[in-house]
């Protein structure tokens, strides 16, 4: 890739990125989604801790704030290219000479980074309204995960997007695949409390070491070296993310120019 | 038997059907399978597992049974809306309100399936709760519970309702569900002792839907008999009819105000 392509490119992120922020301030569904819910459900985990809650506070804050990440992930990355089917706009995308993965890609690190309000809010919610303890043990380490986090979340948005739009009863399904990941990886509980046949699933998903590497960087709990390992494995799945997304987004546009299918869909 | 009678009685069981079908037509089997069977059966064992983590696994069944009876709500607030603002968004608003037909007949039978649904929703709930959370219900007089279940999704349509004649007013009908749904988690006390909420959350906790019926249902499965409940039961049948009553007044008051001013379409 040339230079001027490359620049391209990040321009085209850019626009995404920014257009889709601005799109998303006002849609009650996004707001409730990265906003909302990630509170609630950081008050209702703070109020269940009782007298726990200020050993716990950080854990909350990160795993709430996890919820909204996952949840934003789901409902909204995974409908970045179903709702330009929606309004019209996908074949026009898919003609451009731009490749309609930078759109996507600038889409979902909208929508991702913006879901880490949900955190940020929880932090103040634990912090000024409860008077709890936060503290982050290692910095540095935190926001080396953050970051990693939201690229993985974004390369997953990559192949959820185009299978949504491909399979609608896929799609169907999106309600029930919530809470299982809340459940699966850690967000809120240690994957200790299931029963052990559910731990190589955990282990398969991207969100379960995200939170691993974000608890034990924010508790201190985890050894540096161990953190490390954890983005190792992050940092693993988003290049396997990536490489399926291509093939997925390959056969979607095959869908649409070749069949001229998917927009009947 | 007078002829009014029997008209709003097949109104009422036409609209309801007709309703049901017409504006559930996305409902396929994969689509209510996971939205009503999956996506429950998630939620129970998310708020369990994490009451579980905070307060020990003895006290299990208390998240079971409270987010058991919350389920009531999927059908009670999600679907009685849509049942009543689905008229508007697929247009068909202006035959309702230009129609002869008798009102309540209509409105209440806008209800009548997510009814049956929900309580469908909550032994379904229960069910998992025995097979995967080991919940006990060897000491639970079963008709007193099934009355319970009755009562309590009774509350969550007259919630459902009121909540139906705002998506006549709003566009962002989803966005309230979802809050009002989440609300009702912390509220509702499902999932905290209602006596470890500040004063005034406890107070509004008492003029929502849900609260006594939840109490009601852990103090049957604890043993108690349907004689120790009925206050609990009472106050929960009091809140159904207040929230359908208001939400029937104000669904006829929108149509007075929509025929008046001419913003059937605009509203």
């Amino acid at each position: 890739m040339n230079l001027d392509r490359l620049r391209a490119n990040i321009r085209v992120v850019g626009y995404a990125f920014v257009m889709t922020l601005k799109q998303n301030v006002i849609d009650g569904f996004i707001i409730f989604t990265i906003l909302i819910q990630p509170l609630i459900i950081a008050l209702l985990a703070l109020w269940m801790m009782d007298d726990q809650a200020a050993s716990h506070a950080i854990f909350i804050v990160v795993g709430s704030g996890l919820t909204g990440l996952w949840s934003s992930l789901l409902f909204i990355s995974g409908n970045s290219i179903n709702v330009e089917r929606w309004i019209g706009t996908l074949e026009f995308m898919v003609a451009m000479p731009t490749s309609i993965t930078t759109i996507i890609f600038g889409k979902n690190l909208a929508h991702v980074s913006q879901s880490l309000i949900s955190m940020l809010l929880s932090y103040f919610l634990a912090s000024i309204i409860f008077d709890l303890p936060l503290t982050i043990a290692r910095p540095g380490l935190f926001l080396l995960s953050l970051l990693l986090t939201i690229v993985a979340f974004v390369s997953f948005g990559l192949i959820i997007a185009p299978i949504f739009v491909m399979n609608p009863g896929v799609q169907g399904w999106q309600n029930a695949m919530e809470f299982p990941v809340y459940i699966l990886s850690g967000f809120l509980f240690p994957i200790a409390l299931l029963p052990g046949w559910t731990t190589p699933v955990s282990y398969v998903l991207a969100p379960y070491w995200a939170a691993k590497a974000l608890h034990g960087a924010s508790s201190g709990e985890s050894s540096p070296d161990s953190i490390l390992i954890d983005l190792g494995i992050l940092i693993m799945f988003s290049t396997v993310y990536i490489l399926i997304s291509r093939r997925l987004f390959k056969a979607m546009l095959h869908k649409t120019r070749v069949d001229a299918t998917l927009g009947l869909q | 038997m007078n002829r009014p009678l029997v008209q709003n009685v097949r109104l009422f069981i036409d609209g309801a059907l007709l309703s049901y079908i017409a504006l559930f037509r996305w409902l396929r089997p994969a689509a209510y399978l996971a939205s009503k069977v999956i996506m429950p059966l998630n939620q129970i064992l998310f708020f369990t597992l994490l009451g579980m983590y905070a307060t020990g696994r003895d006290n299990a069944s208390f998240y079971v049974i409270g987010n058991a009876l919350q389920l009531t709500a999927v059908s009670g607030i999600y679907g009685v809306t849509m049942s009543v603002g689905g008229d508007r968004w697929d247009g068909t608003l202006p035959y309702l309100f230009g129609t002869p037909a008798n009102r309540a007949a209509l409105f209440l039978g806008r209800a009548f399936f997510h009814i049956l649904d929900g309580m469908l929703g909550v032994v379904l709930g229960f069910f998992w709760g025995v097979v995967l959370l080991g919940l006990d219900l060897s000491h639970t007089s079963l008709p007193t519970l099934g009355l319970i279940v009755l009562v309590t999704t009774l509350s969550s349509s007259g919630l459902g309702l009121l909540m139906g004649c705002l998506s006549l007013i709003t566009r962002n009908i989803m966005f309230i569900n979802n809050t009002v749904y989440f609300l009702l988690l912390i509220f509702s006390g499902a999932n905290i002792p209602l006596d470890s909420l500040p004063l005034w959350m406890q107070s509004f906790a008492q003029g929502l839907p849900l609260t006594r019926g939840i109490a009601a249902a852990r103090a049957v499965i604890a043993g108690q008999t349907v004689h120790d409940v009925v206050p609990l039961l009472g106050g929960e049948l009091l809140i159904a009819v207040v929230y359908t009553s208001l939400g029937y007044a104000l669904f006829r008051w929108f149509e007075h105000q929509a025929k008046m001013r001419g913003t059937l379409e605009a509203i």
